[in-house]
């Protein structure tokens, strides 16, 4: 032995004897047999060996694809909950806007002052007002006025926004007039020929004009009736000495409460107890039903947008750690034939996937609160108050989601590494169907399932979109059934692209039915998204078009139709339809007395019926307390004429068209049905002064009320009620600019009344823009992790590709019949996803749309030809981008490669 | 150190049950070196992972350091393994992750011994690849690979080595240099080797040679020209 090796022999040996606890096995006796007991590997040694593990697998770009899997679903989720809740936040507030407040109580009389008084106790804001009619008049003239008393906390939500001049620019002040002064409207200005700091006479005060009303918060909310003429807003302490309100005066008291939502919502139930539910605080949503349907969708989609977030982000962990537990298998294997028991290896996987889940949630917020401000950033043009920050809830619901998602789908295959038998060293064909077993799959799916209710506290929701998983889980499972039916022996036949391909496509079956299942889901997530988006859009967009009448005249009597029509024409403004209109009720349908049942439907919004005051107040009285029973029928607004009213359609029967005989009636589809009338039937009405007259249900329509247009349940035929007296009805789209022209057509018409309304269709249309334009930004966040979770699952199945094909190569096949092959096959698989994701979209679309989203479906036809060839283009690009090295690197290189 | 009692080992294919291993019994005393060779297909790499506790037998017995492995499960058996066992793979099964050193440190660290680093060093070392030690498998040829393996396995101070087809990937010159260093080292610590080959040449410089038919033994002969220096370590680790 050289002088070296014995040096080096003995230091060796000295080294083998420094620790005296190595455990020594008594060859002689079988008493002295080894302590068969796991010795725990300590923390330093599992956290190094994890650590090495994380790294190398990092660098080998066998973890990039999960982690960034795992950081996508904490980026969108935190991206999208962050700006959903600071939207919301948002939206809640320009709604609140509308009202001046958070919650509104309003009423014909005054409320309690205890009621008030219980509300400061209870941490609330408070202000009110009252609204009524009255003449002003000045030195020089008079102008019938919508008179608004406000106290000086008033608004407490918005601001008013004034000018020191007539149609001047305005700014926005804090509060509203003090005692002795009034504000108002620019063109009352003109109308009475006075200016600022004039004196103006509101019954028997004296009041000096200080400054113009550009925008007034809630100026759309209380009785349309409340809103005739313009604007003139005083101090509520001035009331008393005006001697306007006398008893029996229409007055509209609102009492505007602001404050935190609990202890708004402790208020509401305390208000509810005192007044067994006869009196209710009003928000938004049930102030204007238009912004409470563009809220209400706008947080459904959001809400459908996360959750497509969050189960694509899961189908990406759970494919890139399923293929990080197949590359595990032999080094699991190898641990164990050292020695390493299935505990240590469960800790050892558990450290690497608690370190992972822990960067990922690190940068994951960061990202997702970059996402989040960039969404503002690039809304900041339509989110036009101040955002408040955001909560940690976002933070929380982000990193949950990574946890839940390792959790159902990464940690499964990852815990049946530890089965891996160790054999596996010998012979490398074991084991492989270890990840196979049917648990991990189950504990994916109700994982998802919890993550996905938990996330959206929506069961309908939760519900349709399980039922469509498992649609299309149901129709591959069919579709493999089929397929593993022939499982005679395929083989390579190479001789042709095509006939490779399907060989490979039948071959890899399993595989391909899971990709084919992940492929479809993405696809009709996506597909699903993108429909509902461009409904949702479309359909805001037709109810409130750009040219949609922003005022509405009323009380026009027949000789001044022609009059108003040229007035406009004139002046540059499209004269509309002019509806007659008077007050009817149904007396008898066919003979016997009509019983209207209720029905939601009923509450619809509808300016035609507000504007008319009277209705809704009698339709109001009649529901109280008796929302269960049957109602008389009340009476309606109605009209004639021979032309069908916009966003009108009807739904059975004929319109009468320029042939109209009198005698006959059309009523709204719903309507009718709660009245139990049909086309044919004879409905005697009431129309005033116990006058009455029959007419034929000829036509039945549906109406859309959500368009700002004159609606009307019951249409007759010109002619049907002629003699009968009435008042007209039209409207007007006139511009900003435009509205002084007002001052001029009530001085010409002086008895008509004149109800603007270009207030609350800006602010529905702004809200609506805000909407639509964050149902476009989740849209595209739901667009890349969709995009993530094909990639994933391209890769996935890399492996066996790159081998088989490298073979190929080695045999002599060239280039051009591998790629047309990857090609092929995965063009087919892309086009079989693209068809199921398809039907499984359009039948997911139609519940959606009909029981969450109240629109009406039809089927998109061009999908139909789109999705497939969508899913065969898209699919088959990925797919042989991802392979496509292999033809360009040697086959040596990719048989060492993946051994 | 290790009995072996009529062992069976079955396995279910498509085609119906096939017995790998018909009732196979031998005994390998400590400090002995066996060869088991046969064709492809007898059984020789069954009966290894058997014998190490790699896999469980269908019936019959394996005795490993006085142990009976059917009464341990797969936790117990890996135990065992980390105490008793060291591998030498025909296709090196290094840990691609980890650097030469760290591979040798690995059974050294899983008994939470606080001079991995110094051990595997060493051990390194005496293999010859002690310049190399930062370098990963990839970066080894398959000799050095190799070597870096057997490194490993003398340094989980293991009584016995498993060896399956040792050189089966290695050019001659390479395997033969290999080998030399195999035995080297197991003569140096008086390890029990068995040894899986194909190699007659490499057979015949172990102690024993049991021959595999269709899994059974058909043959368990004493290697003339090594009997003596089987006698003598079995000798010095009685001692």
């Amino acid at each position: 032995m050289r002088p070296m090796q014995k040096h080096l022999k003995t230091r060796f040996l000295r080294v083998l004897h420094m620790t005296t606890d190595v455990q020594t096995v008594d060859n002689t006796a079988a008493a002295a047999r080894p302590r068969v007991q796991a010795q725990a590997m300590t923390l330093s040694t599992l956290l190094r060996l994890a650590v090495r593990l994380l790294w190398r697998d990092w660098q080998g770009g066998e973890l990039r694809l999960l982690f960034l899997a795992l950081i996508m679903a904490v980026t969108s989720v935190t991206g999208i909950a962050l700006f959903t809740d600071r939207l919301e936040q948002a939206l809640l507030a320009e709604s609140a806007n509308m009202l001046a407040a958070d919650r509104v109580l309003s009423g014909r009389d005054e409320a309690p002052s205890e009621w008030i008084e219980e509300a400061r106790n209870r941490n609330l804001s408070t202000a009110e007002t009252m609204s009524f009619g009255s003449m002003v008049f000045s030195d020089e003239g008079n102008v019938l006025v919508s008179a608004k008393a406000v106290s000086s906390e008033y608004p407490l939500r918005g601001k008013l926004i004034v000018a020191e001049r007539a149609f001047g620019a305005g700014a926005p002040i804090d509060g509203g007039p003090a005692p002795g002064e009034v504000w108002v409207e620019s063109r009352v200005l003109p109308a009475l020929s006075a200016d600022i700091g004039d004196i103006l006479y509101v019954g028997n005060a004296q009041l000096r004009v200080t400054r113009v009303i550009i925008q007034e918060p809630d100026r759309q909310q209380g009785g349309m009736m409340d809103n005739a003429g313009p604007r003139l807003m005083l101090n509520t302490a001035d009331v008393p000495a005006t001697e306007v309100i006398q008893v029996g005066s229409r007055v509209s008291y609102r009492y505007l409460f602001a404050g935190a939502s609990q202890d708004l919502a402790e208020y509401e139930q305390w208000l509810d107890e005192r007044t067994n539910g006869e009196f209710r605080l009003r928000d938004v949503r049930d102030e204007s039903a238009e912004v409470a349907d563009a809220l209400n969708k706008a947080e459904s989609f959001l809400m459908l947008g996360s959750l497509f977030a969050v189960l694509l982000a899961g189908v990406a962990i759970a494919l890139t750690a399923r293929r990080y537990a197949e590359r595990h298998f032999d080094y699991v294997a190898i641990l164990k034939t050292l020695g390493c028991t299935s505990g240590q290896i469960m800790s050892l996987y558990m450290s690497i996937q608690v370190v992972l889940v822990i960067v990922a949630i690190i940068v994951g917020s960061f990202l997702g609160w970059g996402i989040h401000a960039l969404i503002l950033q690039a809304l900041q043009a339509v989110i036009s108050v101040n955002l408040p920050p955001a909560g940690f809830t976002p933070y929380i619901i982000g990193s949950m989601t990574a946890i839940i998602c390792l959790l159902s789908f990464a940690l499964p295959p990852l815990l049946a590494l530890r089965k891996t038998s160790p054999l596996r060293v010998l012979r490398k064909d074991l084991d492989d169907n270890t990840l196979g077993a049917k648990l991990p799959y189950g504990i994916g799916l109700l994982g998802s399932l919890v993550l996905i209710l938990w996330y959206s506290q929506d069961v309908l929701l939760t519900s349709i979109l399980v039922l469509a998983v498992f649609g299309v889980v149901l129709v591959l499972a069919g579709i493999s059934w089929l397929l593993l039916r022939s499982s005679n022996s395929v083989g390579m036949k190479a001789g042709s692209a095509w006939k490779l391909a399907m060989s490979a496509t039948r071959r890899r079956r399993k595989q391909n039915i899971l990709q084919v299942l992940v492929f479809s889901l993405t696809i009709m997530s996506l597909l699903i998204l993108a429909l509902l988006r461009t409904d949702l859009i479309r359909d805001w967009q037709a109810q409130l078009p750009a040219n949609t009448p922003n005022h509405f005249l009323m009380n026009v009597t027949e000789p001044q139709v022609s009059g108003i029509e040229a007035f406009f024409r004139e002046n540059g403004v499209e004269p509309n339809q002019f509806f007659p209109m008077m007050s009817a009720g149904v007396t008898r349908i066919n003979g016997e007395t009509p019983i209207l049942r209720r029905s939601d439907e009923e509450e619809q919004s509808n300016l035609t019926e507000r504007s008319a005051g009277t209705e809704q107040a009698a339709e109001q009285t009649e529901s109280e307390g008796e929302e269960e029973r049957p109602r008389t029928v009340s009476n309606r607004q109605v009209t004639w004429t021979n032309r069908l009213p916009i966003d009108n359609q009807i739904v059975e029967g004929q319109w009468w068209g320029d042939d109209a005989q009198p005698g006959f009636v059309s009523l709204e589809d719903d309507y009718a049905e709660r009245l139990g009338a049909k086309i044919g039937d004879v409905m005697e009405f009431d129309v005033g002064q116990g006058r009455l007259m029959e007419a034929t249900v000829q036509s039945l329509r549906t109406v859309r009320w959500d368009n700002m247009q004159p609606n009307f349940f019951i249409i007759f035929s010109p002619g049907s009620l002629e003699g009968l007296g009435g008042t007209y009805l039209s409207t007007a789209l006139m511009e900003q600019e435009q509205k002084a022209l007002i001052n001029g057509l009530l001085q010409q018409f002086p008895t008509i009344v004149v109800i603007e309304i270009d207030a609350l269709i800006e602010q529905i249309q702004n809200i609506i823009a805000q909407v639509t334009s964050a149902i476009e930004l989740i849209a595209f966040l739901v667009l890349a992790c969709g995009a993530l979770v094909l990639l994933a699952c391209v890769t996935a199945t890399l492996d066996e590709r790159f081998r088989e094909n490298a073979i190929l190569r080695t045999l002599g096949a060239g280039r051009r019949l591998i790629l047309s092959s990857l090609f092929i096959e995965f063009a087919s698989i892309g086009l079989i996803a693209g068809v199921i994701a398809t039907v499984g979209a359009e039948t997911s679309l139609y519940y959606l749309q009909t029981q969450v989203f109240a629109q009406d479906f039809n089927l998109h036809y061009w999908v139909w030809l789109a999705g497939p060839i969508i899913g065969m283009v898209v699919i088959a690009t990925l797919g042989v981008m991802a392979t496509r090295r292999v033809v360009n690197t040697s086959p040596l290189t990719v048989l060492r490669h993946i051994g | 150190m290790i009995n072996i009692e009529n062992l069976i080992k079955r396995v279910d294919t498509s085609e119906g049950e096939l017995v790998i291993l018909k009732g196979v019994s031998l005994t390998v005393n400590d400090a002995e070196t066996v060869a088991i060779v046969g064709a492809s297909g007898s059984g020789k790499s069954t009966l290894l992972g058997l014998m190490a506790g790699l896999d469980a037998a269908s019936s019959g017995e394996v005795i490993l350091g006085g142990q009976r492995l059917s009464e341990l499960d797969e936790e117990q058996r890996a135990v065992l393994r980390g105490q008793l066992v060291g591998f030498v793979f025909q296709s090196f099964q290094l840990l691609p992750s980890l650097t030469a050193l760290e591979n040798v440190m690995l059974p050294i660290e899983l008994k939470n011994d606080p001079n991995a680093r110094e051990k595997a060093s060493l051990l390194l070392d005496r293999v010859g690849l002690g310049e190399r030690r930062h370098h990963y498998p990839n970066q080894l040829s398959g000799g050095e690979q190799q070597r870096v393996a057997i490194a490993r396995a003398f340094a989980s101070e293991a009584q016995i080595l498993f060896a399956d087809e040792p050189t089966g990937n290695l050019d001659s010159a390479t395997g033969a240099k290999i080998i030399e260093l195999l035995f080297s080292l197991n003569k140096e610590y008086s390890t029990t080797l068995v040894l899986v080959t194909h190699d007659e040449r490499l057979a015949r410089k172990c102690h024993r040679t049991i021959r595999l038919v269709a899994g059974e033994i058909v043959s368990d002969e004493t290697n003339a020209e090594t009997s003596e220096d089987a006698i003598s370590a079995g000798t010095a680790h009685d001692d």
